[in-house]
């Protein structure tokens, strides 16, 4: 045998090593992800037939038209707002905490960012439950207010609950990325805006804003995407009074029985992740 | 084919490459090269990063498989097969030396994988580690070793295995000066007390000139010249190989006879014999003229018969054992290197000079 | 912040020993509760199928996950590029449209198969592994293919120098080497598995559901102490799962400082 065929035939066995080793998960993932996904965008374009069957003769865009119907309107509206708020809110609260943690010894920060990742690994239903308990009339937070004089508070069920748990679950994925990236700032780079005649808030507005602009990107995509999408906390605090994306889309499979309309719907969920996850990398999310 | 220099091509030798080549992809790795390594001879391929001389290492070593040529150990082609396959063991840069493993376990890994007996590889193993001298240490981990130490259990664990040629690649890169130079010496030690062949590549041509018996220089992946340390430095047949061994100065001519040539100003100078198999008459060559070959002396006093430029020191740096010159000549600048010695009369800038050199003191090479 | 964090929880595991009716509000000390739930059938068996639908999928899905981390770090194949997307996609999807798409799938493949072969399936355990697997797969390939990255390739061919075949490089070098970060796929994926609420509520059978599901049918019905009590068994087996992963954590990252020192040199 000649080293050029032998050449070949390594570089063939490689690959098929290569594939034999890919191929359990890649006909896996084709047959029950990408076929499921598949179907659902088919069904996207279908109708719902008057006896609630769907319908796959006729192809249309009915179910996304439904988007500019005032009460989807109003259930994407509002997603996107409390979607926004919960950001705004995470980052707020996560920009200082990490800017202490990024400035403390190595021991005490590695500490303190294991604690907070810690609720972030514990059960996802449990932590929105125990909200439940937190803010139930009569329950520790409303005793706790009353005792202090302001007087009983009724927060469940209200969209500042919803907001409460949904800060609750995300705040990590602020605190993460905002962490990396102030904590790669050169230091010298803020001591040369103070020693050119910056103020602490110009230097912070000029330097520090744009250098940590990546991981603002980062974690405000992180925070907001599951926000859109959030389920189960609207449903526990919010008592789904009031409907976001993720509970309309729920109901009209396991209730309204519209597929076509809830296909549609998750297909513009998965429209808004896609497009921040491209967002994302271009921010050089993937550093972080 | 562009192999020269003495190579013992007899079927004896330890390595034998014939028309070797390897593509990645598009790219030529490794482009057609011959080589004879001789049995217990300490051979380094030396060149710059990408110059293909890992690349021809790993063919020896089966970790590549070439796309052309003939490749034997011993009389025996080894081409395709893989490196479990092969009479030879490889230290890698940076050691490779299994993390999860203590010394003993490394040094004895290639024993258990031939599945030889444990009395013998016990023995083997305790006479390989007392060889590098690192007894005491068989149940460190690697990570709990300094450089040289770790160095020392890879040498142990490819010898360990009694390969007909042991490959090297870059050593000492991962030390520091001090542990380089002391390595060195140990290296050369052990190799003339297992007497096997050894090859191994670098970059760093000191390294190279202080260990080997021979030197090939590679670049973009041809083999330029295969010489004694000595013979790439005072003959080198390569502008590249000139350049790269040592400094050098190259004054652009045509060869006009094997013995004669024609400089871009109209000098003729003699020159040592031209091979007529490597540069033809004609042809467009450089002459090599070394900065501590060439004689500083005022214009006049250069001795008969021999070639002359005359120029004006343009920059003088005092180095402590020598002094630099930059002598500007109207058609080029020369470095020269003298001696920092009382007796030798030292020139300022701007002094009017003539440089003259012995005949067998320059080189031709091809551009 | 650390309150904000903490408190939640702290709470929960102490009201979950009150007396009280109510589940938010004091009336002294009692196990009461962890009693009635382990008297409880319904929460036995659900406990039962979740623990058996995380073993199932962690098992199968560290095993896939493992050998796609593999192909995508060491190896070129055809597809690679496509392949590596689609194992992208499940960690960057929203909940609810990985949760539709497997409904919509089974019940698809379902009617499928009752009117070509007669075949009469319905949802239930198997439906429930698959779908963890679908997604678990992606998680723990990302979290093995970091450790794969982090391991230098040459010790492969310095394994294959020293007369080692393929499997016995895999074997003694590779396999010891990746460990931990098999070991780290794996608990992320028993974790996710326990996790999942959306995917599993639109993919479990009438007889099969899993505990998180269960709970949280039974909290939207409304809140009573026994849930008090299942959600602390819930949040101590995060926390066991937890400690497991911080500590395999620390090893490597000790190990990884030492590996450090090792190749310092350079």
């Amino acid at each position: 045998m000649s080293v050029g065929e032998a050449e070949l035939q390594r570089d063939r066995a490689e690959r098929r090593r290569g594939l034999f080793l890919a191929l359990p998960s890649f006909v896996y993932m084709i047959l029950f992800f990408a076929l499921p996904l598949v179907i659902v965008l088919v069904y996207s374009f279908a109708t719902r037939t008057s006896s609630g069957s769907t319908s796959l003769s006729n192809w249309n865009l009915d179910a996304y038209r439904k988007l500019g119907e005032p009460i989807v309107r109003n259930v994407v509206v509002r997603s996107i707002v409390l979607a926004v708020i919960t950001t705004a809110i995470c980052l707020v609260v996560a920009y200082p905490f990490a800017w202490f943690c990024a400035h403390q010894r190595p021991n005490v920060r590695n500490l303190l960012l294991v604690a907070v990742m810690i609720p972030f690994w514990t059960n996802f239903l449990v932590r929105n439950y125990a909200w439940r308990i937190l803010l139930s009339t009569g329950g520790p937070l409303s005793s706790l207010t009353e005792r202090i004089g302001i007087g009983e508070t009724n927060l469940l069920f209200t969209k500042t609950a919803v907001v409460i748990g949904l800060v609750y679950a995300f705040l990590p994925f602020m605190i993460l990325p905002l962490y990396a990236s102030i904590d790669r700032i050169d230091g010298r780079l803020i001591e040369a805006g103070r020693d050119l005649y910056g103020s602490g808030s110009q230097t912070f507005r000029r330097i520090v804003l744009p250098l940590t602009m990546p991981g603002v990107i980062a974690g405000s995509i992180l925070v907001f995407v599951p926000s859109m999408g959030a389920y189960v906390t609207p449903e526990l605090l919010g008592g789904g009074k009031e409907t976001l994306l993720g509970s309309y889309i729920v109901t009209q499979f396991l209730t309204a029985r519209n597929w076509p309309v809830g296909a549609s719907m998750s297909f513009v969920l998965m429209a808004v992740m896609l497009v921040s996850t491209i967002i994302y990398f271009r921010a050089g999310g993937k550093n972080l | 084919m562009t192999e020269r220099s003495g190579s013992p091509s007899n079927s004896h030798a330890a390595v034998s490459l014939r028309g070797i080549s390897k593509i990645f992809d598009d790219v030529t790795a490794v482009d057609n090269v011959d080589l004879d390594i001789a049995d217990g001879e300490f051979f380094a391929l030396l060149g710059p990063s990408g110059c293909g001389k890992t690349t021809t290492l790993r063919m020896i070593a089966g970790l590549e498989i070439p796309s052309a040529g003939s490749l034997q150990i011993f009389g025996e082609e080894v081409g395709p097969l893989p490196p479990n396959k092969r009479p030879v063991n490889t230290v890698f840069q940076n050691y490779a030396l299994f993390p999860h493993m203590s010394v003993e376990d490394n040094v004895a890994f290639g024993l258990r994988m031939r599945k030889v007996d444990k009395a013998e590889t016990a023995r083997r193993v305790a006479e390989a580690i007392s060889l590098v001298r690192m007894g005491g240490m068989e149940a460190r981990r690697p990570a709990q070793l300094s450089g040289g130490q770790q160095q020392r259990v890879a040498l142990a664990r490819a010898l360990v295995n009694r390969p007909k040629v042991l490959l090297l690649d870059e050593p000492l890169a991962a030390l520091d000066l001090k542990l380089r130079q002391e390595m060195q010496f140990e290296l050369k030690q052990l190799q003339r007390e297992v007497g096997i062949t050894f090859v191994f590549v670098t970059h760093d041509q000191e390294e190279a000139l202080a260990l080997s018996d021979r030197i090939g220089v590679m670049d973009g992946g041809r083999l330029l010249q295969v010489g004694t340390p000595e013979e790439m430095y005072d003959a080198p047949v390569d502008r590249f190989v000139a350049d790269f061994i040592g400094r050098s100065n190259f004054l652009h001519g045509t060869l006009e006879n094997s013995t004669t040539v024609c400089l871009s100003n109209g000098d003729r100078i003699n020159v040592p014999v031209v091979d007529s198999d490597v540069i033809a008459v004609g042809d467009a060559v450089q002459v090599s003229l070394r900065p501590e070959r060439v004689m500083v002396c005022d214009p006049h006093e250069v001795p008969e018969g021999h070639a002359r430029l005359q120029g004006r020191v343009a920059t003088v740096t005092f180095l402590g054992n020598s002094i630099v010159y930059h002598v500007q000549l109207d058609w080029m600048t020369v470095v020269v290197e003298t001696d920092h010695r009382p007796d030798l009369r030292r020139r300022a800038v701007d002094d009017d000079v003539a440089l003259w050199w012995r005949d067998d003191a320059i080189a031709v090479v091809r551009p | 912040m650390l309150i904000f964090l903490y408190a939640p929880i702290i709470l929960l595991v102490v009201y979950s020993f009150s007396a009280s009716r109510i589940p938010g509000q004091w009336g002294g000390f009692t196990s009461e509760w962890y009693v009635k739930l382990f008297e409880d059938p319904r929460i036995q068996r659900t406990i039962g199928v979740s623990i058996r639908v995380a073993l199932v999928s962690t098992v199968i899905s560290t095993m896939l996950g493992t050998m796609s981390a593999l192909a995508l770090e060491r190896f070129k194949f055809r597809g690679k590029r496509v392949f590596d997307a689609l194992l992208y996609l499940p960690i960057i999807i929203p909940d609810v449209t990985m949760a539709v798409m497997m409904l919509m799938f089974f019940t698809q493949a379902f009617d499928l198969l009752n009117l070509v072969f007669g075949i009469g399936l319905s949802k239930g355990f198997a439906t429930i592994v698959v779908s963890h697997i679908a997604f678990n797969i992606a998680y723990v390939s990302v979290v093995v293919r970091a450790r794969v990255a982090g391991m230098d390739a040459t010790l492969e061919q310095a394994a294959s120098d020293l007369y080692a075949s393929r499997w016995q490089a895999f074997r003694y070098v590779t396999l010891p080497l990746i460990a931990p970060g098999v070991l780290g796929g794996a608990l992320l994926a028993i974790t996710l598995s326990l996790d999942d609420v959306v995917v599993t509520q639109f993919v479990a059978g009438p007889g099969s559901t899993t505990l998180p599901v269960y709970v949280f049918s039974l909290i939207r019905k409304g809140v009573t102490p026994t849930i008090n009590a299942v959600s602390v068994i819930m949040l101590v087996a995060s926390l066991i799962l937890v400690a497991g992963s911080v500590g395999l954590q620390r090893a490597s990252a000790a190990r990884g400082r030492q590996q450090l020192r090792t190749t310092g040199g350079k």
